[in-house]
């Protein structure tokens, strides 16, 4: 056996090295995204127009897109060519982040737009898909390389990719053409459905070929968390159960559910930000240093976190809390409950808001733990991540009648993205007071530039087959994995007196229990 | 331009800079006062419908950039480019100009603030400028002016347009105070590649790290380039390179060297020596004669008949296993001189052949690859020329050091042949 393991390690230390393109190096980008064609499932949706083609317009508008590209628009509806075009000059014109519109980026940009109509169950229009994309890569040599991009109803996810998987488009090419897939949250509605749309998309795609998005992490402050933990040498130090009394995130939403009432019936915040965006902000906080910059190594530490979690399960009835707002206040305007909510059930027992307090299972965080809430409707709108590190295990000036608070690292992703350290100072004067103070750093001080959107950058990322910054399999097994158990625990419970918090406040009232049980409070945002 | 001085009330527009703040001072002391008085002022809020609504937040927190700028225009058109840079706006500008060398040591200073809200939700941040015009002896004391004037801790750049006297005293004193020195060597006389084996000397001599608009520009000849070896197919060629040919822009109909700034060319073999490890086996001479020099320009100058275009320049480069021919050829064309038209690469790997051919327009970058005769590839690229705010936004946005950039003037320079030596 031993024989046997060092001659694998013999040959692998033998194997040349593979040849690097030593010209990249210093480039703007790593790679220049390859000619192609990107096939937009849903471009008539809220989603394309806000979000997906306004982050291809700015990409094409900075020069990161090939020269050889196409955007193949597909939906139901019955567009032309041209009156897509003009309907998304007018989505532009409304949600670009940079206005007014740059007329010649636009021009061009547009050229470079095709509309297709197309049903999703209609088998003999994703044969007339196949041929067009054939015959558009013959005229316009981009090479077969293909992202498609489904932004639909996630309903519709299964059936285009056994569609595109039947005409044979997911057969990356011989000579180099590559197929890739973007799939939008959500990846699922709960374990099950998330595991049997995993296999659904794994009998048509590689792994390596699926590209899950969380724009929560192609956001530059999320990306930023990775800069300040593993790029700074005096944190890390810190940054374990040794000094770290708990952490909490929040990532509040002034908002409601805007037009999305129906779906959010179906959702809920468990599902809409708890089982993605925050757990993925707790992956981040809590991983192990990656050995490598790479999208296995950066994800086998997620995954890490994420069993670590789900190895000491929550007690929902201890360990979670859901509220639901009611009619309040928010910003000085009169608001209605979530009830009252269009296409909401008078009823409806779907929770806008859920904390809950996670326990990480390993070396580096046993006992500390992890306090995590997100809810519609609450007073402003604000994501953060907070470090609270524990008290100075000998108090000095305890006879002085004064005790510093604790420190306090603050990371703020939005808005006004920054990072604040909160420590004690005295008071100027002949007295020995003791004042926290804080040192903030704004982003915006030290970069006065614009940054690109978290959809920029991921799809950009997935043209150029980085797949670091989204999600893997096994990743969103085990998220589901943390969250199934409250959702079901809920489901079998009555739910609490809804709605038991008012549009405008920080949750329910529980939420605080929450933290007081464990002598601790919620940060004031 | 005539400000009023002190306090400048406006309601301010997201992402538009505007002038918060402006005031005249005649010492380096006066001029230190305002900029404290510029951050004391209480009433530097902004009045919306008669409501103060917003504090400036803070100064941004990026860099010190001095600005050499010998002439008023230089100045004029310098001060605009920072103006129009669209990220990484310097804390704090220091554009000094001389005026009347010979004349009695004067100093006159114009002090603004210029604060700018990047999105409406945003706090506002300011940055502040301060035009030095010196007089007399004074102005070759540059370093004397600015040190005094820069904001504590923060890195600091010195953008010296025109042609920086690199060996002067006055630069070597200015410049051992600064972290980023940024040129532009396209812009230098004659054929500049003397300057450019000073600047490769300050490199290699010290700490400075060292932007040259002329190398940055060519950002895009690069990606295209790098482009070609990211095909899996096209990989193995990257080290046998046997031939870099680029045909650079010409006004002189004899195409001689030394009537054309020869710096851009010359950066494209640079970088791909430095990237590929290629040493110089013969540094550049001319084309058929010796080495190059002022004496090759003179040959064909004056003699009364009529001119034929030069036929460049050549040098060789090895990888070790084999040489490598590299030619500067010039070509007369209506772009500006020294514009490089085309780089052309031919590698040869175990007896097949790769050849590609780059050009550029305005707009785009075209590659064309043939392996063994038959076409391969052919790509654009959408990359636009880049303005000199974009250039100088790169440069200070490059924190230490770019070891490219380091390696492609190392290389550059290597390629030159010292003065006086035999080619």
């Amino acid at each position: 056996m031993r024989e046997l393991r060092l001659s694998r390690v013999g040959k692998r230390a033998s194997r040349a090295k593979p040849i690097e393109n030593v010209l990249r190096e210093g480039l703007r980008l790593e790679r220049v995204p390859d000619p192609c064609i990107v096939v937009l499932f849903g471009a008539t949706g809220d989603l394309a127009h806000r979000k997906v083609i306004p982050a291809l317009y700015h990409l094409w508008r900075t020069n990161l897109l090939p020269h050889e590209f196409l955007l193949v628009a597909i939906g139901r509806r019955p567009y032309t060519d041209i009156t897509f075009r003009a309907e998304i000059h007018k989505a532009l014109e409304q949600f670009s982040r940079i206005l007014p519109l740059d007329d010649d980026a636009w021009e061009s940009f547009s050229q470079r737009i095709d509309y297709l109509r197309l049903d999703f169950d209609d088998a003999g229009g994703f044969e007339t898909l196949s041929t067009y994309l054939d015959d558009y890569d013959a005229e316009h040599a981009t090479r077969g390389n293909r992202l498609f991009y489904l932004a639909t109803q996630p309903s519709q996810f299964a059936e285009i990719v056994g569609q595109l998987g039947r005409v044979g488009l997911d057969h990356e090419r011989h000579d180099g053409g590559w197929r890739r897939i973007v799939i939008e949250k959500p990846f699922g509605h709960d374990l099950d459905s998330a595991k049997r749309l995993n296999r659904e998309v794994g009998k048509v795609f590689r792994e390596s070929q699926v590209y899950r998005i969380d724009h929560y992490l192609g956001k530059e402050t999320v990306r930023n968390l990775l800069v300040f933990r593993f790029g700074n040498g005096i944190f890390e130090p810190l940054w374990n159960r040794r000094y770290v009394d708990h952490v909490q995130i929040t990532v509040a939403e002034s908002i409601g559910i805007e037009n999305r009432g129906a779906f959010y019936e179906q959702t809920g915040a468990s599902r809409d930000v708890l089982q993605n965006h925050l757990l993925q902000l707790v992956c981040l906080i809590a991983m192990e240093p990656p050995a490598t910059f790479d999208a296995n190594a950066l994800r086998d530490e997620k995954v890490k976190v994420l069993r670590a979690i789900s190895s000491d399960p929550l007690n929902p009835a201890t360990d979670a809390v859901r509220g639901q707002y009611g009619p309040g206040w928010v910003a000085a305007t009169k608001v209605p409950g979530f009830r009252e909510e269009q296409e909401v059930d008078a009823e409806s027992e779907t929770e806008t808001f859920v904390a809950a307090r996670l326990t990480i299972d390993d070396w580096r965080w046993s006992g500390v733990p992890f306090y995590v809430r997100t809810g519609k409707r609450l007073p402003k709108r604000a994501t953060e991540i907070a470090i609270h590190y524990r008290e100075v295990p000998h108090r000095l000036f305890k006879d002085e009648g004064i005790e510093p608070d604790a420190n306090l690292l603050a990371i703020r992703i939005q808005p006004d993205e920054g990072i604040m350290l909160r420590f004690g100072a005295k008071v100027p004067g002949l007295r020995l007071d003791v004042r926290s103070v804080t040192m903030d750093f704004t982003y915006g001080s030290a970069f006065n530039v614009d940054s690109p959107d978290a959809y920029e950058t991921l799809i950009l990322d997935a043209l150029q087959g980085d797949a670091s910054l989204f999600t893997r399999a096994d990743e969103v097994e085990e998220a589901w994995g943390i969250v199934d158990p409250i959702i079901n625990a809920w489901a079998d419970a009555s739910a609490p007196s809804f709605p038991n918090y008012d549009a405008g406040t920080w949750g329910p009232d529980a939420a605080d229990e929450l933290m007081v049980r464990d002598g601790r409070r919620w940060r004031r945002i | 331009m005539d400000v009023p001085f002190g306090f400048v009330p406006f309601v301010p527009m997201p992402s538009e800079p505007t002038l918060r703040w402006a005031a005249r001072a005649h010492s380096i002391a006066e001029i230190e006062s305002e900029l404290s008085r510029i951050w004391a002022a209480q009433d530097l809020t902004v009045h919306i419908d008669g409501e103060i609504s917003r504090h400036i937040a803070a100064r941004t927190n990026v860099m010190n950039l001095i600005v050499v700028a010998r002439r008023p225009e230089l100045a004029e058109r310098c001060a605009a480019t920072v103006q129009a840079l669209t990220g990484r706006h310097p804390s704090r500008t220091i554009v000094i100009q001389s005026a009347d060398p010979d004349g009695p040591s004067w100093l006159d200073a114009r002090i603004e603030a210029h604060c700018v809200m990047p999105r409406p939700d945003a706090p506002e941040t300011c940055a502040e400028t301060i035009n030095v015009t010196c007089g007399g002896e004074s102005g070759r004391h540059l370093a004397a002016i600015a040190t005094p004037l820069i904001i504590h801790d923060l890195p600091v750049t010195v953008w010296w347009p025109g042609e920086p006297p690199l060996t002067s005293p006055a630069a070597r004193e200015l410049l051992a105070g600064a972290d980023r020195f940024v040129v532009d060597g396209s812009t230098w006389s004659g054929d500049g590649l003397a300057r450019l084996r000073e600047m490769a000397m300050l490199q290699e001599t010290s700490r400075l790290a060292v932007s040259d608009f002329a190398l940055v520009r060519q950002s895009r000849w690069r990606e295209a380039i790098a482009s070609i070896f990211d095909d899996p197919e096209f990989l193995p060629y990257l080290r046998s390179l046997r031939r870099i040919a680029i045909t650079y822009a010409t006004h002189d109909e004899t195409g001689a060297p030394g009537s054309t700034n020869l710096v851009k060319p010359i950066y494209h073999v640079g970088w791909l020596a430095s990237r590929l490890g290629l040493h110089v086996v013969r540094p550049l001479s001319v084309a058929g004669a010796g080495r190059v020099g002022a004496a090759a320009a003179r040959s064909t100058r004056g003699s009364g008949t009529k001119p034929t275009m030069g036929r460049g320049l050549v040098a060789t480069l090895s990888d070790g296993r084999g040489e490598v021919a590299v030619v500067a050829r010039p070509v007369m064309s209506a772009m500006p001189p020294g514009t490089t038209l085309r780089v052309e690469l031919l590698a040869e790997r175990r007896g097949s052949e790769l050849r590609a051919d780059v050009t550029a327009e305005a707009e785009t970058v075209h590659v064309r690859v043939w392996q063994d005769g038959v076409e391969a590839l052919d790509r654009h690229f959408r990359a636009p020329r880049r303005t000199d705010a974009d250039l100088l936004t790169e440069a200070i946005e490059t924190g230490r050091r770019d070891p490219v950039a380091v390696g492609a003037l190392r290389s550059a320079a290597a390629l030159i042949a010292p003065e006086g030596a035999a080619a």
